[in-house]
């Protein structure tokens, strides 16, 4: 038995389709009440993942138990007691706002007098009951991935999964969603997300998991993973083709990683204005230049690379 | 059982527009009995006996009880069933909730045979005013048109699992369904065709929904006839579900 916090262990789990790997043998473990990410390009297996967490995937091997039962055996006990925002909003769009949630309170078993006061509640959470009576397809993308996780809080679940959250949304949505989430992890529901935006996992996530290629690559909480992998400070410079000559042969034993971007320079060190100082005052004119904190971007870039994926 | 669940949700969307419904599932047989069996049947021959003693109208009408159930059924687990999975992934969303694939698949396939019965009564009540029928046995006839409609429904919806796009429909209803329709007995005795084409006729499951239904409304069936017809299209819908579970399992739980 897995000890007490523990709400989900994963250990060599494995899902192929066919000849595809989509996941290949990953370990991790999501404790109660915490905010846990999975970060990775598209294809790296995160929405693999999170199906099989909800139960609609089997595990082709390995182990996947989630709040102590199996995914396979006790799939519906599971869903019961658990919430599911997924990717593509799968809102039904023949009923209206309101009887989204009915419909989904009834398919949980949820009396209808008590689903009544929950929707009500849920309503006001996600700042939707003005529209109550609307169609579905009235609603803006922003309302709709609301009206998504308000449904899927309808059976009040201990852990809830988000494939990415917010894709699509607009900054005022987006963070209308994140103040939302973040309540809900304050009242103790557990977060697993999935993502592929930097500043979401370094708002949501206390740990994260950076998956590429079908496997989990690295591991800890934002600031662990880029103090980790990355240097406290980023010096990014534009150069003209002279400039950037005359930098490769000084820039050596200055900075501790140098990346040769097409349009730019990225230069990894401790101390970022003094780097900087240093270059210019050997002479090197930049057209541009940039001292910044290291982000969870940085780290994510250099464990999945810079090549696009598709 | 979870698929009432989704039979109640159906019938919410459904009750919306019931009267729109229910117009349309009396007007269309008044309209299609009128035209067909009294207008074209007024040119037929009364004294013939190709319809087995009875007036064309009763031919054909009997006819298209099974007919219209099979279109019907047809249609329903096609684009709308396809919307469901595909475009607005309804199912998906379902399946997050304590139901599971078993639920959903026999909640659209109970949900099919409500509104197969919803239309054919209405027709059947038309039929009986139009003063077709003689014995009270005659109600059979709506759960074999039923039966018949199902195993086309359970069919389509196998079909449909494994569909990622809408292609196929168009040649599902245009070299399948539509010559079914025209070719198994509908409007004329199979009888008429040629021998390869009796032979065929024989093998689809229209033909013995039709069969059945006429040999309890409007001519004699004998016992073993009855069997043979019932067990066909018994056969034809239990193959349909064990292969339509089988493909929407793959489909939602890959």
């Amino acid at each position: 038995m897995p000890d007490d916090g523990v709400l989900i262990h994963a250990a060599g789990l494995i899902k192929r389709f066919g000849d595809f790997v989509a996941v290949d043998g990953i370990d991790f473990e999501v404790r109660r009440g915490e905010a846990f990410g999975f970060l990775g390009p598209n294809g790296a297996g995160k929405t693999s993942t999170m199906r099989m967490i909800g139960c609609t995937s089997a595990p082709t091997d390995g182990l996947l138990s989630v709040i102590d039962m199996d995914t396979v055996a006790e799939s519906t006990q599971i869903k019961s007691r658990i919430g599911v925002v997924p990717q593509i909003d799968n809102l039904d769009i023949e009923l209206s706002v309101r009887e989204n949630l009915e419909m989904y309170a009834r398919y949980f078993d949820i009396s209808r007098f008590e689903a009544a006061e929950r929707i009500d509640e849920l309503l006001e959470f996600v700042q939707l009951a003005e529209k109550a009576k609307d169609r579905v397809e009235s609603l803006s993308g922003g309302m709709k991935r609301r009206l998504v996780i308000a449904r899927a809080l309808v059976n009040r679940p201990e852990l809830l999964l988000l494939d990415e959250p917010t894709t699509g949304l607009d900054p005022q949505a987006r963070h209308l969603v994140w103040d939302r989430l973040y309540r809900l992890k304050q009242r103790g529901v557990t977060l697993v997300i999935t993502t592929h935006y930097m500043d979401e996992a370094e708002q949501l996530c206390d740990r994260l998991v950076v998956m590429d290629k079908a496997e989990i690559v690295a591991e800890g909480s934002p600031r662990e993973l880029i103090v980790g992998y990355c240097t406290r400070d980023v010096v990014e410079l534009r150069l003209s083709d002279a400039n950037r000559e005359r930098l490769k042969g000084s820039v050596d034993g200055l900075v501790e990683r140098v990346e040769w971007l097409p349009d730019r320079v990225l230069l990894y060190t401790e101390t970022g204005e003094a780097t900087l100082a240093a270059i210019q005052d050997g002479g090197i004119h930049t057209e541009t230049a940039l001292v910044r904190r290291s982000s969870l971007e940085d780290v994510f870039l250099l464990l999945t690379g810079r090549t696009l994926v598709e | 059982m979870n698929a009432t669940k989704v039979v109640r949700r159906n019938a919410l969307v459904f009750w919306r527009g019931w009267r729109s419904s229910m117009f349309l599932s009396v007007l269309g047989p008044v309209l299609f009995l009128t035209a067909m069996g009294l207008g074209l049947g007024s040119l037929v021959d009364p004294n013939v006996q190709a319809f087995g003693g009875a007036s064309y109208i009763a031919f054909f009408a009997t006819g298209m009880l099974a007919a219209n159930c099979m279109q019907s059924a047809a249609f329903s687990a096609s684009y709308p069933m396809m919307s469901k999975l595909t475009w607005q992934r309804n199912y998906e969303a379902m399946l997050a909730t304590p139901l599971e694939v078993r639920d959903i698949y026999f909640g659209e396939l109970a949900w099919i045979g409500v509104t197969l019965a919803q239309q054919t009564i209405p027709f059947f009540a038309v039929m009986a005013l139009f003063g077709i029928f003689d014995s009270p046995l005659a109600v059979l006839a709506i759960p074999a048109a039923v039966l018949t409609g199902l195993g086309f429904g359970a069919a389509v919806m196998a079909l449909t699992a494994t569909l990622k796009t809408d292609e196929a429909y168009t040649w599902l209803f245009r070299f399948v369904v539509t010559p079914l329709f025209l070719l198994s007995g509908t409007f004329f005795p199979i009888n008429d065709l040629p021998v390869w084409g009796v032979a065929a006729a024989q093998l689809t499951p229209l033909y013995h929904g039709i069969e059945l239904i006429r040999g309890m409304t409007i001519s004699n069936l004998t016992l073993v006839a009855g069997l043979t017809h019932l067990t066909y299209l018994l056969l034809f819908l239990a193959v349909g579900i064990v292969i339509g579970v089988r493909n929407l399992t793959h489909r939602l739980v890959p």
